[in-house]
């Protein structure tokens, strides 16, 4: 498996030269993660396999836009799945998607900010590697059933009541967990401030 | 300044995309000027990239870099002419409508009481979102009252008590069912406006205000 550091190599080659053989490796990589994430988050098989596909389209599409000193490269895949997933159940409901409702800045949609965003931007840009290798070293730090609780807050309601059927425990206490989970990586976060 | 912010279940939420329609617009509002709570999100946004590592993979369809790469190869979709923008209720000067509002109507301001106006927000994804703006006049009440389900306030401009803490301009609040409240409007302030959203209804206390709530569909 490429590191890190080749991963975004990778896209730089989709980025620069529209290379093929870089994507079919990120694809390979990537694609199954996203459509894992998409079936816990409820859709069924078929669709999974669209938005996963849908997704590695966009990364090819975006791939210039893509800047690791902001994100890494998982958490930008991340939150463009999660972004097709939101517009389709939109499309769902309503009439058609909404035009960047973005609220993480508009990582996954490259230059829709307003200029007047710019100096808190780049504020949060300076700290986006302190911050990617903090939230990794604190969910190592959570024990493993806190761990799959901040990973269900992830997943979609039915998984929760999934779950609380499979630990056979009442939706409640699953949903307790996911809170004392947050409360917990926030109280670890905030230990590894300087 | 900002003192009162969402917490970190409902940034969680936002990162992860699964807050609902009326929710993901008031928390966006708050979003928008808020930095320190734009750096949670992105903090389990990064949480969500750990997940996706960990995830265990789902074997994809065996054509399915073929069909990647052939869409990649068709034409990319022709980018969407930008909407005219939606006819606006006034604001006060200087206060500026959130772009989470961008692609809702929002209906003109009406009557909901004396010095009291409210107006309707319908997203056109989930019309059925039960999402509004609330305008307060200087050194008035909002009827003491609780909630069937969550409340989520945004402030837009001006500020209010409600026993709890002080609510100013740019500050959020969610109120549960367990919380029965009076927004009031500090004496020598201006108007507040406040963007909301309750999954379910408000539950007005007195008999005037009950009927009110019933009239508006709030």
């Amino acid at each position: 498996m490429p590191t890190g550091d080749e991963f975004v190599e990778l896209v730089r080659a989709v980025a620069v030269a529209g290379d093929r053989s870089a994507f079919a490796v990120l694809f390979k990589h990537f694609a199954p993660r996203v459509k894992a994430y998409l079936r816990r988050s409820g859709m069924d098989p078929e669709l999974a396999e669209e938005l996963a596909q849908e997704t590695m389209v966009n990364l090819w599409r975006k791939a210039a836009s893509f800047d690791p000193a902001r994100a890494q490269l998982s958490t930008w895949i991340f939150t463009i799945a999660r972004n097709l997933r939101v517009d389709h159940l939109r499309r769902q409901h309503g009439t058609q998607a909404v035009q960047d409702v973005e609220i993480d800045g508009g990582d996954a949609s490259a230059g829709s900010e307003p200029v007047e965003h710019d100096a808190v931007q780049l504020d949060e840009q300076l700290d986006a590697t302190r911050r990617e290798t903090a939230v990794r070293q604190a969910l190592r730090q959570l024990a493993p059933e806190q761990l799959q609780a901040v990973w269900l807050a992830f997943y979609d309601e039915r998984s929760h009541a999934r779950i609380a059927g499979d630990l056979q425990l009442p939706l409640g206490t699953v949903k307790s967990r996911i809170r004392l989970a947050v409360i917990h990586l926030r109280r670890l976060l905030q230990g590894m401030e300087p | 300044m900002i003192t009162q912010h969402p917490n970190d279940e409902l940034l969680l939420a936002a990162a992860a995309g699964t807050l609902d329609a009326g929710a993901d617009i008031v928390l966006g509002a708050h979003l928008e000027g808020c930095a320190q709570c734009r750096r949670a999100v992105r903090v389990f946004e990064s949480a969500g990239g750990a997940m996706l590592e960990s995830i265990e993979p789902v074997l994809m369809a065996p054509d399915a870099l073929a069909q990647a790469l052939a869409a990649i190869d068709a034409e990319p979709p022709a980018a969407r002419p930008a909407a005219p923008p939606l006819p606006r209720p006034s604001l006060p000067p200087g206060v500026d409508w959130p772009r989470s509002l961008a692609a809702c109507t929002v209906s003109r301001w009406r009557w909901m009481g004396p010095g009291m106006r409210w107006s309707r927000v319908t997203a056109p994804h989930a019309p059925d979102a039960n999402v509004f703006l609330l305008r307060i006049g200087a050194g008035k009440a909002l009827a003491d009252h609780t909630h069937s389900g969550l409340e989520l306030t945004h402030v837009l401009c001006g500020s209010f008590h409600d026993g709890r803490a002080r609510f100013g301009a740019g500050d959020f609040d969610a109120a549960d069912g367990a919380v029965r409240h009076q927004p009031v409007l500090e004496p020598g302030g201006g108007e507040c406006i406040c963007l909301a959203t309750v999954q379910g209804r408000l539950v007005f206390d007195g008999a005037i205000a009950r009927w009110i709530g019933a009239l508006v569909g709030i």
